[in-house]
């Protein structure tokens, strides 16, 4: 399961509202012990995306690469990747599972009309074939 | 030494250290021995060809290795190698279709009727070309859902089903006609709603839905609408509605009743919260063998369209936390409020079910019953002709001996069995028989405890009918 910490969880949302209506995408830090993970960093990123940023996000390796770098120096782990849905649930799309990663939680926020509806957590496997709902608690 | 930079979830692998110093002259030799020392890392980083994950990058300091010299670019002491993987997505799964911002002339035309009523407007109407909807069957739900979501201007329904058109349908089914039998479902549903609404895209989805299937066939969808007739499906579309957070339109139909209400939709309760088990198999009769009102799936298949667009144009008060009640005979309708449960096993506050199972174990339809010492409908004409010694009993109801008969067969319905057991000689052997088999199975198996020496005739008058004689009509 994963716990969304009060602060961090009000940024992921400012951050989801103010790039309505495109996606934005940034990285959870925090804690892991053992499949109980805590974050109490988010830490916005620029969605790199090229093309039209309504229901697209793409992050730069090289951003995440920064994000892991800020979470060592706080003593913390990169627990997980967000990013938003505008006016679309938060499930994890085909684009979602096949540009994703086994090793993060993937929160999803859904944005409906410039406010946040609902969120989900994901687990996507090594094979980007199927992602499994992950406890998620805010 | 190189200094390897080991992402979190991955320390596991890696003895739980945050990093690694390695020697090597290139990259490639560094991550060799990085797998050597740490084999359980490889499967991470490596497919099973051998080649990185198509998601893992490399980065020597702080560029891609690809931009240099790949695998052989050269590594100096002091370099710091740290795996990041690349990460992008998206709520649409394809690039977006054209926009459907506009209301061609013929549509005006067409939808004129929804057009004028401010609560639907081109907005709305709008709103439903853009709807993704899913059937899941198109039977006697799936089939008044078809047409009228058609009609609406739904526009992209997906049908689920993978049926041919027979006989029995028709008396309910009023998607397919008489020149259908035989014919997939899925053609002649389509067929009939294009003539409808030429319109509408309809996407045909020829499978069982199942665990394996269902997550990737909703997930392309805005609202599934259950139209199915068994237990298990019915908990795999919740399950999966829950799991993607879509909205589940349920319907279902029994005799002279129905139900309606919309599951897993924006913190409602689910199908689990009503019933977090399935009732034992056999308890519960399926259409097919308590037959049903041939309307009533009218009445209940449009309760789900017109819910399927009130959500779809966001108006009216949805049918979430109320269960709909029809009773056709009283001509009553009444609801029953349904609650969250938060103790739901899928989508209450700490969920066991977090992914799909098997459900026909869930629903406890592992294996038929037993078959042992069955015997063929052929091998019991043979014995009747000879003339050996054993009783035929049927265990049908009235009415449906009333329908067909075997000529020597002795009725006595299942229900009354264990009270007519003195009508019964110990002595001669006993066969059972029914529509299909089920039932006989469980009179077999109560004559056998009560010490009565019986077997079950395969697959119930509808074998009889199709390799003994073929006069006696199938229903």
């Amino acid at each position: 399961m994963i716990r969304i910490e009060p602060a961090a969880w009000s940024e992921m949302v400012a951050h989801a509202q103010s790039t309505y209506p495109n996606e934005c995408c940034g990285a959870m830090l925090g804690a892991i012990d053992d499949a109980n993970k805590s974050v109490s960093v988010a830490l916005r990123l620029e969605n790199a995306y090229t093309g039209e940023r309504g229901s697209r996000y793409e992050l730069r390796p090289e951003d995440l690469l920064r994000a892991d770098k800020e979470a060592r120096s706080r003593n913390l782990d990169l627990v997980g990747i967000y990013h938003s849905h505008p006016d679309c649930d938060a499930y994890f799309s085909q684009t979602d599972l096949k540009n994703s990663c086994p090793w993060y939680s993937f929160v999803v926020l859904s944005i409906r009309n410039g406010a946040f509806d609902h969120a989900n957590s994901w687990l996507p496997d090594a094979e980007q074939t199927k992602a499994e709902r992950e406890e998620l608690t805010y | 030494m190189a200094k390897v930079l080991i992402p979190t979830p991955l320390r596991q692998y890696a003895g739980k250290q945050d990093s690694v110093e390695l020697t090597g002259s290139t990259v490639g030799e560094v991550l060799s021995a990085l797998t050597t020392q740490h084999p359980d890392l490889r499967k991470q980083l490596y497919n099973d060809e051998g080649k990185l994950r198509s998601f893992v990058n490399v980065y020597l300091n702080d560029e891609d290795i690809r931009y240099l010299q790949k695998d052989a670019t050269p590594v100096k002491d002091t370099d710091t190698l740290s795996i990041v993987p690349s990460i992008a997505g998206g709520s649409v799964a394809a690039p977006p279709e054209p926009a459907t911002a506009e209301l061609t002339k013929d549509e005006i035309l067409r939808y004129s009727r929804h057009l004028i009523m401010p609560e639907v407007g081109t907005e709305g109407q709008l709103k439903l070309k853009a709807a993704k909807v899913l059937l899941v069957g198109t039977g006697g739900l799936g089939a008044p859902l078809g047409l009228y979501l058609a009609a609406a201007g739904v526009g992209r329904i997906g049908l689920v089903d993978f049926d041919v058109v027979d006989f029995t349908n028709l008396q309910r089914q009023v998607i397919h006609g008489t020149s259908d039998v035989g014919r997939k479902k899925l053609d002649s549903a389509a067929d009939r709603m294009h003539e409808i609404n030429p319109f509408v895209r309809i996407d045909k989805h020829e499978v069982a839905l199942s665990s394996e299937n269902a997550l990737d066939i909703l997930r392309d969808y805005d609202i599934i609408v259950d139209g199915t007739d068994n237990f298990p499906t019915r908990y795999l579309v919740n399950d999966a509605c829950v799991l993607l957070g879509k909205p589940n339109v349920y319907g279902s139909i029994f005799r002279f009743e129905g139900q309606a209400t919309v599951f897993a939709y924006e913190g409602g309760p689910c199908y689990r919260c009503l019933y977090p088990e399935p009732p034992p198999p056999g308890l519960v009769p399926s259409c097919a063998e308590g037959g049903v009102l041939g309307i009533l799936p009218g009445t209940i298949g449009l309760i789900q369209a017109t819910e399927t667009v009130k959500l779809t144009l966001g108006i009216g008060e949805p049918l979430v936390g109320r269960l709909l009640l029809y009773d056709a005979l009283a001509m009553r309708f009444r609801e029953l409020k349904l609650r969250k449960n938060p103790e739901c096993p899928v989508c209450g506050e700490h969920p066991t079910v977090t992914k799909l199972i098997d459900y026909q174990q869930f629903c406890g339809i592992l294996q038929p019953v037993t078959t042992e010492g069955d015997i063929d409908p052929v091998e019991v004409k043979a014995k009747i002709d000879r003339g050996d010694k054993f009783v035929l009993i049927d265990v049908r109801e009235p009415h449906e001996y009333q329908i067909c008969r075997i000529p020597t067969a002795k009725l006595i319905p299942l229900g009354e069995l264990p009270k007519r057991l003195n009508e019964l000689d110990p002595d001669i052997e006993i066969t059972a028989h029914c529509k299909s088999g089920m039932r006989s199975a469980k009179a077999v198996d109560l004559l056998k405890k009560a010490g009565f020496r019986a077997r079950n005739m395969k697959g119930g008058i509808l074998a009889w009918s199709d390799k003994v004689d073929p006069t006696v009509p199938k229903y």
